[in-house]
């Protein structure tokens, strides 16, 4: 148990922040982390503690539509916030709010590889497994994925 | 191009031939210089640690059971005593001229299991296993989502299977780490039922 806790720790921010930015809902991303977290120790915590799997389970509970009601988990700001005075975190606030609307205007499986990419630690193979592709598709699919992220950036900016 | 060892460099992606590379049309393209300092400035919008702190969730993890008084050697001397105390219990209340009933058959429990694969390029999707005689088994295409799934009622046991994706290829679960050989040179996926 205290292996599946270290795995918990060593994984919880980085896996948030990938449902986070697959969702751009930060509800629905605090959910789905409770939720494959959950399913994990349940179906696979006395097996090898893999990566992969954990992102796997969190990418099919995002695209889940059969999803049941889902526990409120209250969002607290506080947490949250950055250092400095509150006009400096009001501002990094807003710029991350930005990002991930930008994000969320690429398409499905370029939010994906990118997510990944950003987020799990895992190798371009392993993310080319995970997503059914060859490894170089995938090294040529997350770079057009920044430079089309960057190009809605600097739109959102004018 | 060369333009995708900008995000190798930033996913540490480059091996030392790529490195050198990289570093040299660095110093020799001003347009790939500028590009690779704007993608990198991005990313620190992305990696913003806004982004990054998970709330505070409850996992059900169990606690170790407490280890309490026992002495481990009593224990066939304990249930020894406690199946003699039943067996004369049951014996007593029976009436003799009614011959005991044995149950002939056990219960058979089945877990469902769901089997999903994701193949936005497939055309169709199958699954083959132990617990299909290694028959093809049609999944269901989710939608648009890209994702195959198929929901089988399995005993407890320990499974093989492979998925069927494009012209026949035969792959493993890209989620279960565990696999083993077969014997034509392929692999597959090991599956453990636990009731």
């Amino acid at each position: 148990m205290n292996t599946f806790r270290e795995f918990y720790n060593d994984n919880k921010d980085r896996f948030f922040g990938y449902l986070l930015r697959r969702s751009g809902d930060h509800f629905l991303a605090a959910d789905t982390l409770q939720e494959s977290f959950t399913k994990y120790l349940e179906r696979y915590g006395k097996g090898e503690l893999s990566v992969s799997l954990l992102f796997t389970i969190g990418r099919n509970l995002l695209n889940d539509n059969s999803r049941r009601q889902r526990p409120s988990i209250p969002f607290n700001e506080d947490e949250h916030r950055s250092e400095g005075d509150e006009e400096s975190a009001f501002l990094v606030r807003e710029e991350s709010r930005r990002v991930l609307d930008a994000l969320q205007q690429l398409d499905p499986d370029e939010i994906e590889v990118l997510s990944l990419a950003v987020n799990s630690g895992l190798s371009y193979k392993k993310i080319a497994e995970h997503t059914g592709t060859s490894e170089s598709n995938i090294k040529v699919k997350i770079h057009r994925s920044r430079l089309k992220l960057k190009k809605i950036l600097l739109a959102s900016e004018l | 191009m060369k333009e995708y060892l900008i995000s190798m460099f930033i996913d540490n992606e480059l091996n030392l031939d790529e490195k050198i590379d990289f570093v040299k049309t660095i110093h020799k393209e001003q347009p790939f210089k500028d590009e690779a300092l704007a993608l990198l400035e991005q990313e620190k919008l992305i990696h913003a640690e806004y982004l990054h702190q998970a709330p505070q969730i409850q996992i059900p993890m169990k606690q170790e059971p407490e280890k309490g008084f026992s002495i481990p050697w009593l224990w066939p001397a304990a249930l020894f005593s406690t199946g003699v105390a039943l067996g004369a219990a049951v014996l007593f209340m029976l009436p003799t001229s009614i011959p005991i009933a044995i149950p002939s058959t056990t219960v058979s429990t089945e877990i469902p299991h769901r089997f999903v694969i994701y193949r936005p390029h497939a055309e169709q999707a199958d699954i083959i296993g132990t617990f299909t005689n290694w028959q093809p088994l049609a999944m269901e295409k989710l939608g648009p989502s890209g994702y195959w799934s198929l929901t089988l009622n399995l005993p407890e046991g320990e499974y093989q299977y492979s998925y069927l994706v494009e012209d026949g290829q035969q792959i493993t679960d890209p989620t279960v780490s565990e696999r083993v050989q077969d014997d034509f040179g392929g692999e597959n996926s090991i599956l453990s039922v636990k009731v």
